[in-house]
């Protein structure tokens, strides 16, 4: 029997057009616009001028606080400008602008493939490079990976959930690094299980990827007959259901245990990283490389077959530049999302540039994304069967609709992760989740006042 | 792509809406519909339009001249008003008593409480108690009419399984028999005609998911628990379980009636004890009430329940013990 | 039958006496007491029930004023506005300040025209929810979302979307300045200004804090921060702050030196008698059917 979350979900198509085409590199362009945000928490603070000559792999800003991360060039070259430059949502953001010079690196980045097995023993040090190459969370989030992986004190990591489970429909990029870069996830995960006190590590991978399942069990086994510090690494097949890359079902999925409302996956033993955040440590820990490259998926049911591409990208180009490489922007596309269509945003202006957490270019056509118009709740209540959290939508919205913070937080509208079951399933087409995303903030600021307070 | 179409996540939407559910509903209805046309004839057909007509008509005018409402005939909610109030009702019913159990089902059960989704009980519900009410002889007019096909039935029957144990006691329905009843057989409203054409339809809605089975299973249960131990205890008094499950319009009201999204409670929970208390209150009415059925008014009777359980009753959340 | 029927009427007589003096027993004991003067107070309110004074309500309000009293400074009603307050203090035997009579400016002029559309919003047509997703569907970041919110926090009716324009436009009759369309406003576009002699206004019709340049490419009626207007302004009441104008109403004197230097038309002049038709007056357009006069319904 196959694991999966035991409370709601939704089955979408999963539409994996792009899964058979391989990771290709994208050209460099002659400019780069690289944001001081890349990740949650504080912008990261400038440290390179105007006119500075930079390399690839070089520091250009600095993390802003605990929650922050560094933020590396990308290319190498001259900066011809920092300032405010829109980002995906059309608000300013500092971004660096770089003129693409040659493809120059830093010293002692390994630039090549050969695989290194052998784990560093000081763990300290590993943080330590995790942290300097600005390796953050690549599931979506963009945590900064070194605080995930240095559970508070107190606390003790039972087990590493590694996320293969791109259970976002059309996603292929994770897919494809399990395919093409199976032993370096593996080493990567090897590597912070060893950081995390030598815990079990479990891959976590949809049934409907039996060819990643497959890849990745052969590099966990190559590796553990091979080399010292594989042993409890493990591949975990499951039952393929959205959201079953929301950490909390991630959780419940391979351990059978819930994170308390408004807790840590730490209280309950667990750290989950995605996959791609696994490669980024191995190349951050054991080829000195710093997170300045990812892999995101162009793709969409509007593309023609030979448009469809999964490209290896560095931060800070333009998303039309990439669009264009790509073969250009379809004419049926209405949409243009950066992430999955569940959860990712959609874009507002295609000067955006690529950050560290770029996942893809989606296009999606009027006819698929446009929503119908809001009728009468009819209390089907398949918004709560939906709901992997258990909550009860339909009531979340009435009580947002109507200001009643108290009830709200009683209904637990601060444990909704925001994953769009609600709104993907209701017949009525109720923006659901556009006004309970809006009341859960508010009552989570609510309940951080009053801790604050107290 | 002229401009870039920005919105909140999620980007897909299911391809099930308002329209497809209630469509669904309609489709599961169809076996029972046909089964009734082909044994009660013209005078079925004429119940089934006038009703259908005069309930879609009123949520027209209603919604456009007196609430001033965007229109909601197309979501084919007052067609499954319709059909229902029409199965519910003899086949012999006089056309304007089926136009006034309308008005009452559309005018006054749905539009004064707001439209779809806010009224707080069933429609045809409503409209077929209210009928039985103010127009008893009429509403239990079972004589069978001529249909087209099945000249053989009993055409002059003139009380229902039920109604014939509360008149005559136990020894009034002996000789029924249960495989007739299963398909084609049960004397009663229209819709009550086939248990089996009923349950197809049951079965229908559970696989295209349209509806859940808690509420429809544990009426059904309670019906056959309850009866079943008081059977036990004095067969001669009381009726037997199968007999219970497949008179009286239990099918019809325990699949389509009280699994109405707007006036079943929410949760799985709460549907089961939503169809607990109206399996007991059914068999309560029967056993020991003045009418010899009871299932339109135990779904009432719960459906002013609904609120309270929807109030306890909730969805078991994450991470919360 | 005789018997039940007497029986009947004792009972219920008797029962009725004794819930009476239950009653009476727990509303004398549970009694709570009150200053008379809220109610009093309570009465001269409009009962609006708006929540623009900064209490729950009116009746929240009149125990706030009773318990504030004899300093009435920080009461204010802006719906029953100064005569109102003049009641109130007549009721508690007090004097209250006369406050300057405010009106619900809307700061923005980014018209369909003026601030071309760059892509389309699909989602709930709330300007929260828009807010919260990405900078709006024009070039400016700034301006107004158009999606209604100030409309619904109105309780008075005083604003109406223009199909035109796509801008909130305030009714100065209807408006009684609660603040609630500033409070619903996610981009702070709305200020309470003062209504200002003969209701004459000058403001800038803009909050966009972008470079010169890159306001100007997004909106043809942006504030571009050039400072001209502060520079003109004989009475220092102009300041430019993150490339941005505004206008001090306490110090204007209504000049209106500004509104001719500006080029971008960003500082409207409303209300003003119009002397002779000028050129210029062409940007203040929108603002134009606010400050016709209205009749008054009633």
């Amino acid at each position: 029997m196959m694991k999966t979350f035991s409370i709601g979900g939704i089955h979408p198509n999963d539409s994996k057009i792009s899964k058979d085409c391989r990771i290709e590199v994208l050209p460099l362009p002659s400019k780069v616009f690289i944001s001081v945000a890349q990740h949650l928490g504080a912008p990261a603070t400038p440290v390179v001028k105007v006119g500075d000559q930079v390399k690839v792999g070089q520091v250009i800003a600095e993390p802003a606080g605990f929650i922050s991360a560094y933020v590396h060039s990308s290319v190498s070259g001259t900066v011809k400008s920092i300032g405010p430059r829109k980002d995906l949502a059309g608000n300013n953001m500092t971004h660096i602008e770089i003129d693409v010079e040659g493809d120059e690196w830093v010293e002692g980045v390994d630039l090549t493939d050969t695989l290194v097995t052998a784990i560093p023993e000081d763990n300290k040090a590993i943080l330590d490079k995790i942290k300097m190459c600005g390796v953050v969370g690549l599931g979506g989030a963009t945590f900064p990976a070194h605080v995930k992986l240095c559970p508070p004190p107190g606390k003790k990591a039972d087990c590493l959930i590694l996320n293969g489970a791109e259970c976002e429909p059309y996603l292929t990029s994770d897919y494809r690094i399990m395919l093409e870069r199976s032993r370096e996830i593996v080493v990567g995960a090897a590597i912070m299980k060893q950081v995390l006190g030598g815990c079990p590590a479990v891959i976590g991978i949809e049934e409907n990827k039996p060819e990643a399942i497959k890849a990745m069990t052969e590099a966990v086994a190559e590796l553990q007959k091979s080399a010292k510090g594989y042993d409890g690494i493990s591949v975990m097949t499951l039952k393929k259901k959205y959201p079953q890359g929301g950490e909390k079902q991630l959780i419940d999925a391979v351990m059978g245990r819930q994170v308390k409302s408004m807790g840590l996956p730490i209280d309950v033993g667990a750290v989950v990283q995605n996959v791609a955040t696994s490669l980024a440590v191995y190349e951050a820990v054991q080829k000195n490389m710093p997170l300045i490259t990812n892999v995101l998926t162009v793709t969409g049911d509007c593309l023609p077959v030979e448009k469809q591409h999964n490209y290896k990208f560095r931060i800070g180009m333009p998303l039309s530049y990439v669009a264009e490489v790509a073969g250009g922007v379809p004419e049926q596309a209405a949409k243009i999302i950066s992430g999955g269509p569940m959860m990712g945003k959609a874009i507002a202006n295609l000067e955006a540039t690529t950050v560290k957490g770029s996942s893809s270019l989606l296009y999606l056509t009027a006819e698929q994304t446009v929503r119908g118009a809001e009728s009468a709740c009819i209390r089907c209540g398949k918004c709560a069967d939906a709901c992997p959290m258990g909550l009860e939508p339909f009531l979340l919205n009435k009580l947002a609709r109507n200001g009643m913070m108290d009830e709200l937080e009683e209904n637990a509208v601060q444990d909704c992760i925001e994953c769009g079951c609600c709104l993907y399933s209701c017949p009525a087409n109720i923006p659901l989740l556009d006004i309970i995303r809006l009341a859960k903030g508010d009552v989570i600021r609510i309940i951080r006042g009053r801790s604050a307070k107290s | 792509m002229e401009k870039l179409l920005v919105s909140p996540s999620p980007h897909l939407h299911t391809s099930t809406s308002t329209k497809s559910l209630m469509r669904d509903v309609v489709i599961a209805l169809l076996p029972a519909v046909v089964v009734s046309v082909l044994f009660y004839g013209w005078s079925e057909l004429l119940v089934l339009g006038v009703s259908i007509a005069s309930c879609v008509l009123l949520e027209y005018v209603i919604t456009k001249y007196l609430l001033h409402k965007p229109c909601s005939v197309g979501d084919y909610s007052a067609v499954v008003t319709g059909l229902l109030l029409a199965l519910n009702l003899p086949s012999t019913t006089p056309w304007w008593i089926v136009f006034i159990g309308a008005v009452v089902a559309i005018g006054v059960a749905k539009m004064t409480f707001g439209g779809l989704g806010q009224n707080l009980f069933n429609p045809a519900i409503v409209g077929r108690v209210f009928l039985l009410i103010s127009f008893p002889a009429q509403m239990t007019d079972w004589t069978r009419p001529q249909g087209f096909i099945g000249g053989g039935l009993d055409s002059i029957s003139g009380a229902t399984p039920l109604g014939l144990a509360k008149e005559g006691g136990i020894a009034a329905i002996e000789g029924l028999d249960y495989m007739d009843m299963l398909f084609y057989n049960i004397g009663g409203s229209a819709g009550e005609l086939s248990a089996i054409a009923l349950i197809a339809g049951f079965i229908y809605l559970l696989c295209r998911r349209v509806i859940k089975p808690y509420i429809t299973l544990s009426i059904l249960a309670t019906v056959a628990i309850f009866s079943g131990i008081f059977w036990a205890i004095d067969p001669a008094t009381y009726t037997d379980p199968v007999f219970n499950l497949l008179t009286g319009g239990l099918l019809l009201g325990s699949i389509f009636m009280a699994t109405d999204y707007v006036t079943s409670p929410m949760s799985n929970w709460g549907g089961v004890i939503f169809g607990v208390g109206i399996g007991l209150i059914t068999m309560l009415i029967r056993y020991f009430g003045a009418y010899p059925e009871g299932v339109s008014f135990a779904i009432l009777i719960m459906n002013s329940v609904v609120p309270l359980i929807n109030k306890v009753c909730h969805a078991k959340k994450y991470g919360r013990a | 039958m005789t018997t039940t029927i007497i029986w009947t009427i004792a009972i219920l007589t008797v029962l009725g006496a004794v819930l009476a003096v239950v009653l009476y027993i727990v509303a004398e004991k549970f009694k709570v007491e009150e200053d008379p003067r809220i109610d009093e107070v309570e009465k001269v309110l409009p009962g609006a029930n708006c929540g623009g004074c900064g209490q729950a309500g009116c009746r929240a309000f009149a125990q706030f004023c009773v318990e504030s009293s004899p300093n009435l400074d920080k009461c204010f009603c802006p719906v029953g506005g100064n005569e109102g307050m003049q009641k109130v203090a007549a009721v508690l035997g007090v004097e209250v300040a006369v406050k300057e009579p405010q009106v619900a400016v809307v700061r923005c002029n980014g018209t369909c025209e003026n601030r071309p559309r760059t892509n389309e919003y699909g989602g709930y047509q709330s300007c929260r929810v828009k807010a919260a997703l990405y900078s709006g569907d024009t070039g400016c970041s700034f301006g107004c979302l158009g999606c209604g919110d100030c409309v619904a926090a109105c309780q008075f009716g005083a604003i109406s979307m223009d199909p035109v324009t796509g801008l909130p436009v305030v009714d100065e009759e209807k408006c009684t300045a609660c603040g609630a369309c500033v409070k619903a406003c996610p981009k702070a576009i709305i200020e309470l200004r003062n209504k200002g002699r003969r209701n004459m206004r000058v403001f800038v019709s803009c909050v966009n804090k972008d470079k010169g340049a890159v306001a100007r490419k997004a909106c043809k009626a942006a504030c571009i921060g050039c400072g001209k207007c502060a520079k003109v302004c004989p009475f220092d009441a102009i300041t430019v702050e993150n490339n941005l104008a505004y206008i001090d109403f306490t110090k204007c004197k209504l000049c209106k030196k500004c509104v001719a230097e500006c080029p971008t038309g960003a500082i409207h002049a409303v209300n003003f008698p119009v002397i002779k038709p000028k050129p210029e007056a062409a940007p203040a357009a929108p603002a134009a059917p606010a400050a016709q006069p209205v009749k008054k319904e009633e």
